[in-house]
């Protein structure tokens, strides 16, 4: 039934208009193919060996001139004059590059970061309050994966003013972990624990050696700071093993940890103490 | 039947519900085979030195664990176990600060800890498990932007072979080392990139490929060679596992850890 009425339809229609049509979708599918099959080959081949960032970019302009080529192709085909078309988008251009000074901005900013390389695709970065694993790096933006599983667009203009963290930059990092022991605590004491829980801990590098350090005199103890490389795969596991490692030999060594605390004391002679007062009163 | 010393590394065939069982200082191993299935469980031992040994026991002495790992192989009749060095670089920490003079060579033995891997299958073994035998320190030889992930180890530094002990869960490797330079070469730190290297089996020991090294000064490259022969301190020897990764060799400026190399950070 269908069938019938597209031949019947067809049959309506000249052969010269039949003939603009199949040329039409032959341009449109072999130009698709080929800007497709360019952009793959481009990519695995020609740029194997570069980051995936680049790779992503050339991907990207060689599909999207690819596009706009083969459009010209069909609209040149259908008869449409593209001298008068293109007169016109300079003018539409002029009108939208006026309303898109956000989008330009982020354009001029994303080229400013693929020339820098802050990060590349895979890197941990932390923006602002967000951090997450670089997925793609765009040119009006980059897309991020939170470790909550969220996905976070972030302009590429706010990128290039705001201070980005990578994480992942380096092999190995730095673990500070920070916490107060009670005042009247052995300190060589405390340091040789810290030492032998670093040495003991399977995820500590023992080169660049863990830092010791009592930072500070606080209001309720001594400020401790024990800082650990690790590799950088390795944070998790290192987090978690550390802070039962050091809550364990604390407790079996009997070292305290400090907690808030505000003393009060009364005099008794005192003439504001209550009790004074107190008696007074019933005298 | 009981095996000890280095024999612990020869073939075995695990009889139907029977448990092969490898001990050695700070690692057992037991084994199981049912059918196509092998149940593997590796635990710390605390006895810290003694030799090793392997026999066959009967299923009820198998340890009751939640640790037992389960693989799948059809062809599963006899069982290779060998020794395998470890897959990362090791850091080795001489237990002295050693200098080697100017026009100086000498020869290290040095003991590297060894795995134990289990493979099954016949022309074309198949691996079923890997497991360290001692525990190593993680530790970074570089400065923190470059350089290695390695293992970490104290270690002796032997001038001949009569004083290294023979053991089954460590392999000698002789390093030859002639300073054929100007300055000192101190050994405070030596990376070996050992996934490089093969080991054999000798009479008494288990040995790695041997290394020689000309030293030509800190700010010359030069080339570690991998001798790719088995070393000749002893009789007959065997290859028993091939390199993680063959090659010919490695620079030496991340070879040798000197003072001046970790001053910058």
């Amino acid at each position: 039934m269908f069938v019938t009425q597209i031949k019947t339809w067809l049959g309506t229609l000249s052969p010269d208009v039949l003939t603009r049509g199949l040329r039409v979708a032959i341009t449109v599918v072999f130009g698709l193919v080929l800007v497709r099959l360019l952009a793959v080959v481009t990519q695995r081949y020609v740029m194997k060996k570069s980051t995936l960032q680049r790779q992503m970019i050339v991907r990207k302009i060689i599909s999207y001139t690819g596009f706009f080529l083969v459009l010209m192709a069909v609209l040149g085909e259908l008869g449409v004059k593209l001298t008068a078309l293109l007169g016109a988008a300079g003018i539409v251009g002029i009108a939208v590059g006026f309303a898109s000074q956000t989008s330009v901005s982020n354009i001029i900013s994303g080229l400013f970061l693929i020339s820098e390389k802050p990060f590349k695709i895979g890197d941990v970065i932390k923006i602002g309050g967000t951090t997450g694993i670089i997925q793609s790096i765009d040119l009006l933006s980059i897309k991020i994966r939170t470790f909550d599983n969220l996905f976070v667009r972030i302009p590429n203009e706010k990128i290039l003013t705001s201070e980005v963290t990578n994480i992942t930059r380096f092999p190995i990092r730095r673990m500070d972990i920070l916490f107060q022991v009670d005042y009247g605590q052995d300190l060589a004491r405390v340091h040789g624990a810290l030492a032998a829980i670093a040495s003991a801990n399977p995820w500590s590098l023992d080169e660049p050696e863990p830092v010791i350090m009592f930072t500070e005199f606080k209001e309720s103890g001594i400020e401790v700071l024990l800082g650990l490389w690790f590799a950088k795969t390795d944070f998790m596991d290192l987090k978690n093993s550390i802070m039962k490692d050091i809550s364990a030999r604390f407790a079996a060594d009997g070292i305290r940890f400090a907690h808030p605390r505000r003393m009060v004391r009364l005099s008794p002679d005192s003439p504001d103490s209550p009790r004074r007062r107190a008696s007074a009163t019933t005298a | 039947m009981e095996k000890t010393g280095i024999a612990v590394w020869n073939p075995v065939e695990i009889p139907q519900k029977r448990c092969a069982m490898w001990r050695f200082p700070l690692r057992s191993i037991w084994v199981e085979r049912i059918e196509t299935e092998w149940h593997v469980l590796s635990l710390p031992e605390t006895r810290g030195n003694g030799g090793a040994s392997y026999r066959i026991v009967s299923r009820s002495q198998k340890p009751a664990s939640s640790q037992w790992r389960h693989y799948l192989h059809r062809d599963s009749r006899a069982m290779q176990p060998a020794p395998v060095l470890p897959d990362r670089p090791v850091v080795m920490r001489p237990d002295r600060a050693l200098t080697l003079l100017p026009g100086q060579s000498t020869i290290f033995f040095l003991e590297l800890p060894v795995w134990f891997r289990l493979s099954t299958g016949g022309h074309r073994p198949a691996k079923v498990f890997e497991e360290p035998l001692s525990v190593l320190s993680r530790t970074w030889f570089g400065d923190p932007v470059n350089g290695d992930l390695c293992w970490g180890l104290a270690t002796r530094l032997h001038h001949s072979i009569e004083s290294v002990e023979p053991v089954a869960d460590r392999a000698v490797c002789p390093l030859m080392i002639e300073n054929d330079s100007e300055s000192d070469l101190e050994f405070q730190k030596i990376c070996l990139h050992v996934e490089n290297l093969s080991i054999f089996r000798g009479t008494r020991h288990l040995w790695t490929n041997s290394l020689h090294a000309v030293f030509k000064g800190p700010d010359q490259a030069t080339q570690m060679e991998i001798i790719h022969t088995p070393p000749g301190f002893e009789e007959g020897m065997v290859p028993l596992s091939e390199a993680r990764l063959p090659s010919t060799g490695w620079n030496i400026r991340r070879t040798f850890g000197m003072l001046k190399y970790f001053t910058d950070f």
